[in-house]
């Protein structure tokens, strides 16, 4: 029993983290309809600053983020004004996208791969804090505890954002219908500029974490982390940044409970539940309810 | 609204498939580190082809072993060539070689190049299990001599395929027979082991449950993860539960490197904890772990870590470690040690083999086996070309004096 609360627990705990990891991919696709293929390069870059602004400067992770949501969020509003625009004139946007953020991945892997070099680091799972927490009579490890409470206020200032401020029902406006929302006078440029900002910050966000919930990091992690994200928006829902809540929820506890129990298969599941919903509801547990709500 | 979501879904997708795809391939259009050759066995130099990870969970251990065969390749053209018997005079080495990004998709198409394209006079494998499992049914198919650096997975040496020689580590059946030895000794009833699912892990974890169930020992925790495991923290916390004496965690170096930070963060302790790879890329943990985080871990050590006696081909490991630093500016580790001593397998082959046939290069190989010892060790297979002369020993890191030590337990 106390190996089942622990996997529960523990697939609670990352599974919200694993929601954030995804958050940002399923943010850009909602506003620009575009792929962002190089999504896990960009949470592998935010794990690779928080590993040297400790190791080199001794930098706590923390202040590393907060870097990290200026540089990520200006990063994004420039890649978004030298690319995206051109892109969505043209006839195919969602296919053009695959194309060019697929060469943008593996331009950062590669410039990552000559400055960082091939090996895997880590970080001392300490740098986060050192306590235990205990539930249900089960130690958790602090940094779980702690990445899962970060994810948590991430994803809720996202949600306050997208439901509580001005920009944020523009979002939405863009998200539901791109050219009605140009025609009612919406900035749809600066709006989506300013939303492809927040989708790396949720990745740095999320990859200042990465190195303690997913161990050793190193330069070509960036596709894995780009397909479990994939697997966890489909699984929620494509288009709906809630949707991925849900999705990371039932991606990480399948992955914590089938590392119990049949661990050997625990890396089929992404895969497995990705076909599953394609097969069941194509457009993802929360569809097109949630989506509209 | 629903079909846009769908169409979304469904390009997306295909992205990733294709992206995946694309990643698999992308070396295909790499050029060789030198031209590819394009008749077989030219006159005035020997082709060595081979495959190498220089991204990917591979790069770590492969790309090492890569440059100790570069470091092998550099002394002997610099030496002006090797004695090839079947030309009867000194022959230079040229290499062929090409990227396959720890992919073994790649390394398949990559392999079959190497043999049906560059038609290399001798094939060598890429790093381990994983990536040379996809070269030996090529090269058995090809009839083309495969010489395996690191590929210990049982599974490849098999009576009915000659083209396959084993040369810088033991098979994987004979690497825990130290450890379960070890165990055994210590009176351990409650062992348990967590290994990855590829051959060189499985075939490792078989012979130790193997070797432990002739002493009565049946692990209490013995289960295979994914190679591409990168959490360790639930697996080590269901091992815990168990309340095991010994810890036993078989994986690559970056299953390892996982397994001690989910080790280090749960603030568990065994009275044995044994990984593999720390004996043999020490610098690699001690950067990532500190010697405090090494200290007491147990592992196989192998050269520099120890030094071999009676070697009789080749350099010592102390003329090695100063030659090598002087070309490449850093101290080896045991995998440039592997590459090395690949090379001086290929070099005695060519010394010994009348021509330059797979056949009877393979004569070569079993002709020599036995009677030489190298700085990584005794160099002898057996009738499946497996290498059964070198041993592993068990040994446990201890921090002495702020420096850390090997103490050997067997």
């Amino acid at each position: 029993m106390s190996t089942f609360l622990f996997a529960v627990v523990s697939g609670i705990l990352f599974g919200v983290f694993f929601s954030l990891m995804a958050i940002g991919l399923n943010f850009a696709f909602g506003v620009m309809k575009i792929v962002n293929l190089a999504h896990g390069d960009f949470v592998m870059l935010g794990a690779f600053g928080a590993y040297y602004a400790l190791s080199t400067f001794g930098i706590n992770p923390f202040e590393t983020m907060i870097m990290e949501i200026v540089v990520f969020l200006v990063v994004g509003v420039a890649l978004y004004y030298g690319i995206i625009p051109r892109l969505l004139r043209s006839d195919d946007p969602e296919m053009l996208s695959l194309i060019l953020f697929f060469g943008i991945s593996q331009v950062i892997e590669a410039l990552a791969t000559l400055a960082f070099g091939t090996n895997p680091v880590t970080l001392p799972t300490n740098a986060l804090g050192q306590l235990s927490f205990q539930l249900f009579g089960q130690a958790f490890e602090s940094s779980w505890v702690i990445s899962f409470l970060v994810s948590v206020v991430a994803i809720g200032l996202l949600y306050v954002y997208l439901y509580k401020t001005k920009m944020g029902i523009a979002t939405r406006a863009i998200m539901a219908n791109r050219d009605e929302a140009a025609a009612s006078g919406i900035d749809v440029n600066r709006i989506s500029a300013i939303a492809f900002g927040i989708a790396l910050v949720l990745a740095a966000i999320a990859g200042t974490l990465t190195p303690f919930m997913l161990g050793g990091i190193y330069p070509s992690v960036g596709v894995n982390l780009t397909i479990t994200s994939f697997s966890i928006i489909v699984i929620g829902s494509l288009g709906n940044p809630i949707g991925t809540v849900v999705g990371g929820l039932v991606y990480g506890l399948s992955l914590l409970l089938m590392q119990t129990y049949l661990s050997s298969w625990a890396n089929m599941v992404p895969y497995v539940l990705l076909i599953l919903i394609l097969l069941i509801k194509p457009s993802g547990l929360l569809g097109k309810g949630a989506r509209n709500a | 609204m629903q079909s846009r979501f769908r169409k979304g879904t469904l390009w997306a997708a295909a992205a990733l498939s294709g992206s995946m795809f694309l990643a698999g391939c992308g070396t295909t259009t790499s050029a060789p580190a030198s031209g590819p050759a394009k008749t077989k066995s030219p006159a005035a130099e020997i082709s060595i082809g081979t495959l190498y990870a220089s991204t990917g969970s591979f790069a770590t251990s492969s790309m090492p072993e890569y440059q100790g065969l570069q470091f092998w390749i550099n002394q002997v053209n610099a030496a002006g060539g090797t004695y090839v018997k079947a030309a009867g005079k000194k022959e230079k080495i040229r290499l062929v070689s090409y990227n396959d990004q720890s992919s073994a998709q790649t390394a398949t198409s990559l392999y079959n190049q190497l043999i049906t394209v560059n038609h290399v006079n001798m094939l060598v494998a890429d790093f381990g299990s994983v990536l040379t499992s996809v070269a030996v049914p090529i090269a058995q198919e090809h009839k083309q001599l495969l010489f395996d650096q690191s590929g210990t997975g049982t599974t490849f040496f098999t009576p009915n395929n000659p083209y396959i020689v084993l040369t810088s580590l033991p098979t994987s059946a004979l690497w825990p027979t130290s450890l379960a030895n070890y165990l055994i000794s210590q009176h351990y009833k409650n062992v348990a082991i967590v290994y990855c699912e590829n051959d060189f892990d499985q075939s490792q974890d078989q012979t130790l449950t193997r070797l432990l169930a002739k002493a009565g020992i049946t692990p209490t925790y013995n289960n295979a993860v994914p190679t591409s495991t990168s959490s360790y923290t639930v697996i080590l916390h269901n091992m815990a539960a168990t309340h095991p004496q010994a810890v036993i965690e078989l994986g690559y170096p970056n299953n390892d490197i996982s397994f001690m930070q989910a080790l280090q963060a749960s603030g568990s302790t065994f009275p044995t904890t044994f990984t593999i790879f720390p004996g043999q890329l020490p610098s690699l943990f001690e950067k990532n772990f500190g010697m405090k985080g090494l200290n007491n871990m147990f592992t196989y050590p192998a050269p520099p870590l120890f030094t071999v006696q009676g070697v009789n081909y080749g350099m010592s490991i102390a003329q090695f470690e100063q030659a090598f630093k002087k070309q490449t500016g850093s101290s080896p580790n045991f995998l440039n040690v592997a590459g090395y001593n690949t090379g001086l397998i290929l070099q005695k082959t060519l010394a010994t083999a009348t021509s330059l046939s797979q056949k009877s290069m393979r004569q070569a190989v079993t002709g020599f086996s036995g009677s030489i010892t190298t700085l990584d060790g005794k160099f002898q297979i057996n009738n499946q070309g497996a290498q059964i002369g070198e041993t592993l020993p068990v040994g446990q890191f201890t921090v002495s004096n702020g420096k850390l030590k090997v103490n050997f337990m067997s």
